[in-house]
C-alpha cells in the first residue's frame, strides 16, 4: 500500500516537473531528429537555422550517345558528404518531358547495385525501411513528367555515393534541325501536379495530398546561384552526313572521331541557368525522307517510323479556306481577349490572295464576318480589321452553333479547309460536340487553341483529334503572339495531306499516340507502334501531296534489342495515358494500364520508381544524421518568396490543454492528500 | 521510522499540487491572452486604419507599435463579412496581431503575387471553410477596393514547397498552418489559398455561365 503510494506520487511529480521543463521553452521536436524518428516522405527544413549545415554537394556528369534520332543518356550524380554527420541526400533535377528513365545504378566503393522498378509506394516503403536499418539505398521518383528526384540514404561522413541514372529519348527534329536538350535548371513552380476539382471540399483536397500518387504532392525545389560544376559529353552518330553542329548557350570543345563527332563541355563555373542545347542539321535536305525500324521483344514487335516532309522554304504555299472561330464569352475579359484579337489579326495578315476566310465570334450567341468565306482582298481585310477591333468579351459559351456553321458551309474545290478554334472556355456538352465533329468534319481540319490558365484541355485535345488537326495550349499570355505565329506558319504549308498507314500483312498496329491527318513542312512525324508479330515486307504510306496522290513504300529495318524502341513506345504510350488521366479519364483503369506498362518496360513513371538497396548495414545504430537537399540551378529571371513559411499556429490550443491537465492533476493531488489526512 | 520520508513526500505532494494548479492557471490564461490579443489588436489597428484613411492621424495602432496596417482583407460581401487588417512583415509578433504580409511579395491589390500569412487558430481559422469560387476583397490605403476570386485551395509541405512570386495580374496567396485541429503547433503542412483578381464584369459573366 505504502509502496504503491510512493511510486504513484513519484510518477506524478516527475511528470509535472517534465511538463514545466517542456513548457519553459524546450521545442516540441528537436531540429536534429535521429533518422529513426522519421518515417514516410523525405525531409527538408526551410527555416533559416536549417541552412547552417551545408555539407552535401551533388556533382553531375552527363554522357549522351546519339544514334540517328535516339539519344541514350547516362546521368551520374555524385553525392558528397563533407560533414561529420550521416546524411540522407535529396536532389531534384529536370529532364526532358519524354525521357524514358529505365535504369538506376548505385556505386558504393567498387560495387555497383542495379535498381529495380517497383510500384512507387512499395519502392518508397522499401527505401524507408533500408534507411532506418542503416543500409545505403537510393530511389528515383518522377515528380512531374519533366522533373525527377533522387534520394540517397545513409551517406557516411566524409564520403561520396554515386548514382547513375539512364534514359532514352527521341530527338525532336524541327525546321531542318535536330535539337538535343539536356536540362540544367528547373523553373520553380507554385502549382505542381493535377489541379483540384473546383467544387471539391477541403477534406477531398487533403485526401489528395495525403495520397501522393495523385501528383498533388508539393514540388521539392530548392534553387541556387546559376553557376555549377557540369561535365557533359555527347557522342554524335547522326547516321547521315552532318551539315553543322552548334551548342546554343555554352562554349564547347568539338572533335571528330570514328563514329561521328564528340562534343564536350566541362568546368566548375559553367552557367547553368540555361539548358544545354546542341543542334545539328543534315548536310542535304532532300524530298520526303522516310525510315522505319522494328525491334522484337518477346512476342511483340515495336516499330519506329519517321517521316520527314520536304523543307519549308521550297514548298509552295497551299491555297486554303480558313474559318477562325473566336470565343468572346465573359471569361475572355481582359488580357485574354486582347491577345486573342492580336492573334486573329496576325492570322488574317498572313493570308494570301489565293485564300478564302471567314471569322465567327461566339458567346451566348454567335455572329460571323461574312455569310460564306470570302476571297482575301483589300476590302475584305478592312472589314476583318473592323470586325476584330469591335470584339468584346461578354456572355456565356455556346460552341455548338458556330462549330456546326463552320463545318456545314459547302467546301470550295481545290482549297484545303481549316478551322482555327480559339477559346479559353469550358463546356458541359463535350460528348455531344465531339460527336458533332466526328459526323460533320469531312475533309475539314480542326485546330484548337486554348488560351489562359485553365482551358478545358481534354475537350480541346479530343476535338482536335476528331478533327484530325492539332491542339495548341498557351498558358502564358505573353506567348500568345509567338505560338500563334508558329501555328499559322505551319498551317500554311501542309506537305502531305490525308496521311494513311498500311502495315504489311494486314497487321493491326497499336500506335502510342494518335496519328495526325496531315504532315506539315518542317515538322516531321514520328510514329511509335506495337505490332502483334514481326512484319515482313513494306509499310505503305499514302496521302496527297501538291494536289497529287502520293504513295510511298518503306522497308522496315530490323534492329537489336539495345535500341530501346520498346521503351520509347511504352514511354509515349504512358504519356498519352497520363494526358487522359489528367483530362478526366477513368482513373483506376488508366492507373493500372500505366502501372503495367511501366513495370513491364522497366520505366519510371508517376506510379513507379527505381529503387536500389544494399544488403550491408553501414550506419551504426544511434548515430546522428539529418537530411539535406542539394540545390538545383534556377533559370534566369525567376522570382521566389524569400522568407519561406512563417509559423502560423499559435500554442494557444496546447497551452489550454496543458493548463487544464495541470489543474486536474493538482486538484487530484489535493483530493488524495485530504483523503489520506482524513484517514490518518 | 517511517515519519521522515512521510513528511518529505507530503510536502512534495503539496508543492506539486499547488505548482500544478498555478501552472495550469498560467497556461489557461496565456491561451486566453493569445486570443484576446488577436481580437484586441485587430480593433486597435482597425481604428488606426480608419484614422489614416480619413487623413486624421498616423496608422500606428498603438504608440510602441513597430508595424503598420497595409490593407484590409475581407472574406465575402456585406457588412457582416469577416475582415482583417493585414500587417506588414510576417514576423511571429505581427502574426499575433493579425494576418501579415510577406514584404518580398507584391503589395496586396498590385500586380504580382501577394503572400499573406495568418494563424490557423485565430485570424485565419476561417480558411477551414474556404472553397474555390469564394470572393475576397482587399481595400488598400488609397481606399481602392480590389476583388479576388479563390481559384485554388491546396495543402503543401512547407519543407518542400516554395511560392513563386511571379504573376501577371494581382494575386493573393493566403497561407496558414494545416491541419487546423492538431494540438501541438509546428506541423510542417500549410494550407495555401490562391485568389486571382477579377473585374466586376467577370464576376457577372461567371454567374451567367452554367
Amino acid at each position: 500500500m505504502c509502496l504503491f503510494h510512493l511510486a504513484s506520487r513519484a510518477a506524478v511529480t516527475v511528470s509535472i516537473v517534465g511538463l514545466f521543463a517542456w513548457l519553459s521553452g524546450a521545442p516540441p521536436a528537436s531540429a536534429h531528429e535521429p533518422l529513426e524518428a522519421r518515417s514516410g516522405t523525405l525531409y527538408l527544413k526551410s527555416s533559416p537555422d536549417a541552412e547552417a549545415y551545408e555539407a552535401l554537394r551533388v556533382a553531375t556528369t552527363m554522357q549522351a550517345q546519339i544514334t540517328g534520332n535516339v539519344a541514350r543518356v547516362h546521368v551520374t550524380q555524385a553525392f558528397s558528404n563533407a560533414g561529420s554527420d550521416w546524411v540522407e541526400g535529396l536532389y531534384v533535377f529536370p529532364l526532358s518531358a519524354d525521357a524514358a528513365v529505365d535504369e538506376l545504378f548505385m556505386k558504393i566503393g567498387e560495387r555497383t547495385l542495379r535498381g529495380e522498378i517497383q510500384e512507387k509506394a512499395k519502392a518508397q516503403a522499401a527505401y524507408a525501411q533500408a534507411r532506418s536499418e542503416g543500409k545505403q539505398a537510393s530511389i528515383v521518383d518522377q515528380e512531374r513528367p519533366n522533373m525527377f528526384t533522387t534520394a540517397v540514404a545513409n551517406i557516411a561522413p566524409h564520403s561520396t555515393v554515386s548514382v547513375e541514372i539512364t534514359y532514352l529519348e527521341t530527338i525532336p527534329y524541327r525546321d531542318s534541325r535536330y535539337t538535343l536538350r539536356l536540362p540544367l535548371a528547373i523553373t520553380p513552380r507554385y502549382t505542381p501536379g493535377a489541379g483540384l476539382d473546383p467544387a471539391a471540399p477541403l477534406a477531398a483536397a487533403n485526401a489528395a495530398v495525403v495520397n501522393a500518387e495523385d501528383g498533388t504532392s508539393a514540388t521539392p525545389e530548392r534553387v541556387t546561384a546559376s553557376r555549377q560544376n557540369v561535365d557533359i559529353t555527347v557522342e554524335l552518330a547522326a547516321g547521315f552526313p552532318v551539315g553543322s553542329v552548334a551548342s546554343l548557350h555554352h562554349v564547347v570543345d568539338m572533335k571528330d572521331d570514328a563514329l561521328g563527332k564528340q562534343i564536350h563541355l566541362g568546368g566548375s563555373q559553367i552557367p547553368a541557368d540555361h539548358d544545354f542545347e546542341l543542334v545539328w542539321t543534315p548536310a542535304a535536305a532532300g524530298d520526303v525522307e522516310t525510315a522505319a525500324f522494328a525491334e522484337k521483344v518477346g512476342d511483340d514487335t515495336f516499330a519506329l517510323i519517321v517521316l520527314t516532309p520536304p523543307n519549308a522554304a521550297d514548298e509552295a504555299i497551299q491555297a486554303r479556306e480558313v474559318t477562325f472561330i473566336i470565343d468572346t464569352s465573359g471569361s475572355m475579359q481582359g488580357p485574354s481577349i486582347e491577345q486573342a484579337r492580336a492573334a486573329l489579326q496576325l492570322g488574317i495578315d498572313r493570308l494570301t490572295p489565293s485564300d478564302r476566310f471567314n471569322i465567327i465570334r461566339f458567346a451566348s450567341d454567335y455572329s460571323s464576318l461574312f455569310a460564306v468565306p470570302q476571297p482575301v482582298d483589300a476590302s475584305s481585310r478592312v472589314l476583318a480589321g473592323q470586325f476584330i477591333s469591335a470584339l468584346r468579351a461578354d456572355g456565356g459559351t455556346e460552341m455548338r452553333a458556330p462549330l456546326e456553321r463552320a463545318m456545314s458551309t459547302p467546301p470550295n474545290v481545290g482549297l484545303l479547309r481549316q478551322i482555327v478554334f480559339i477559346t479559353d472556355g469550358s463546356v458541359g456538352n463535350e460528348a455531344e460536340l465531339i460527336a458533332l465533329i466526328n459526323r460533320q468534319i469531312g475533309t475539314t481540319r480542326l485546330f484548337t487553341v486554348g488560351i489562359g490558365a485553365a482551358p478545358n484541355a481534354y475537350f480541346l485535345e479530343q476535338a482536335a483529334a476528331a478533327g484530325r488537326g492539332s491542339y495548341t495550349f498557351i498558358a502564358d499570355r505573353e506567348q500568345v503572339a509567338s505560338r500563334m505565329q508558329d501555328l499559322f506558319r505551319k498551317l500554311e504549308r501542309p506537305a502531305l495531306i490525308d496521311l494513311k498507314l498500311l502495315w504489311p500483312d494486314d497487321l493491326t498496329a497499336e500506335v502510342a499516340a494518335n496519328v495526325p491527318g496531315d504532315v506539315y513542312a518542317g515538322d516531321p512525324l514520328v510514329i511509335l507502334a506495337r505490332l502483334p508479330r514481326s512484319p515482313s515486307g513494306h509499310l505503305t504510306m499514302s496521302g496527297r501531296m501538291r494536289g497529287n496522290d502520293w504513295v510511298h513504300q518503306v522497308q522496315i529495318t530490323r534492329v537489336g534489342e539495345q535500341s530501346g524502341l520498346s521503351k520509347l513506345w511504352a514511354r509515349e504510350r504512358i504519356a498519352d495515358l497520363s494526358r487522359h488521366l489528367q483530362f478526366g479519364g477513368d482513373r483506376e483503369q488508366l492507373r493500372s494500364s500505366i502501372l503495367d506498362l511501366a513495370l513491364k518496360h522497366h520505366l519510371v513513371s508517376e506510379f513507379t520508381s527505381l529503387v536500389a538497396i544494399d544488403d550491408v548495414v553501414v550506419r551504426p545504430p544511434g548515430s546522428s544524421g539529418h537530411v539535406e537537399q542539394a540545390p538545383t540551378s534556377a533559370p534566369t529571371g525567376s522570382y521566389w518568396a524569400t522568407t519561406g513559411f512563417a509559423k502560423t499556429a499559435t500554442p494557444a490550443g496546447l497551452l489550454l490543454y496543458c493548463g487544464l491537465l495541470c489543474i486536474t492533476l493538482g486538484g487530484l493531488l489535493c483530493w488524495t492528500r485530504s483523503r489520506r489526512q482524513m484517514a490518518s | 521510522m517511517t515519519y521522515l520520508p512521510h513528511i518529505a513526500l507530503g510536502d512534495l505532494g503539496k508543492i506539486a499540487a499547488v505548482a500544478a494548479i498555478m501552472a495550469g492557471v498560467v497556461c489557461v490564461s496565456e491561451a486566453a491572452w493569445i486570443h484576446a490579443k488577436a481580437s484586441l489588436a485587430q480593433a486597435l489597428i482597425g481604428a488606426a486604419w480608419r484614422r489614416e484613411q480619413a487623413g486624421s492621424g498616423s496608422a500606428q495602432p498603438w504608440p510602441w507599435a513597430d508595424t503598420r496596417p497595409l490593407a484590409q482583407l475581407m472574406f465575402g460581401e456585406g457588412a457582416n463579412a469577416p475582415k482583417f487588417m493585414v500587417l506588414e512583415g510576417s514576423s511571429g509578433r505581427n502574426l499575433a496581431f493579425g494576418p501579415a504580409h510577406d514584404p518580398a511579395s507584391a503589395a496586396p491589390g498590385e500586380a504580382g503575387n501577394s503572400v499573406i500569412e495568418g494563424h490557423r487558430d485565430t485570424h485565419f481559422a476561417l480558411l477551414r471553410d474556404i472553397k474555390v469560387g469564394d470572393t475576397l476583397h482587399v481595400e488598400t490605403l488609397a481606399s481602392r477596393d480590389v476583388r479576388f476570386r479563390v481559384t485554388n485551395v491546396r495543402i503543401v509541405d512547407s519543407r518542400r514547397a516554395r511560392i513563386s512570386l511571379h504573376a501577371d495580374i494581382p494575386r493573393l496567396t493566403l497561407v496558414t498552418c494545416y491541419p487546423f485541429d492538431t494540438v501541438v503547433p509546428g506541423d510542417p503542412l500549410r494550407l495555401i489559398v490562391t485568389a486571382d483578381h477579377v473585374t466586376a464584369d467577370q464576376v457577372t459573366a461567371v454567374h451567367m455561365e452554367p
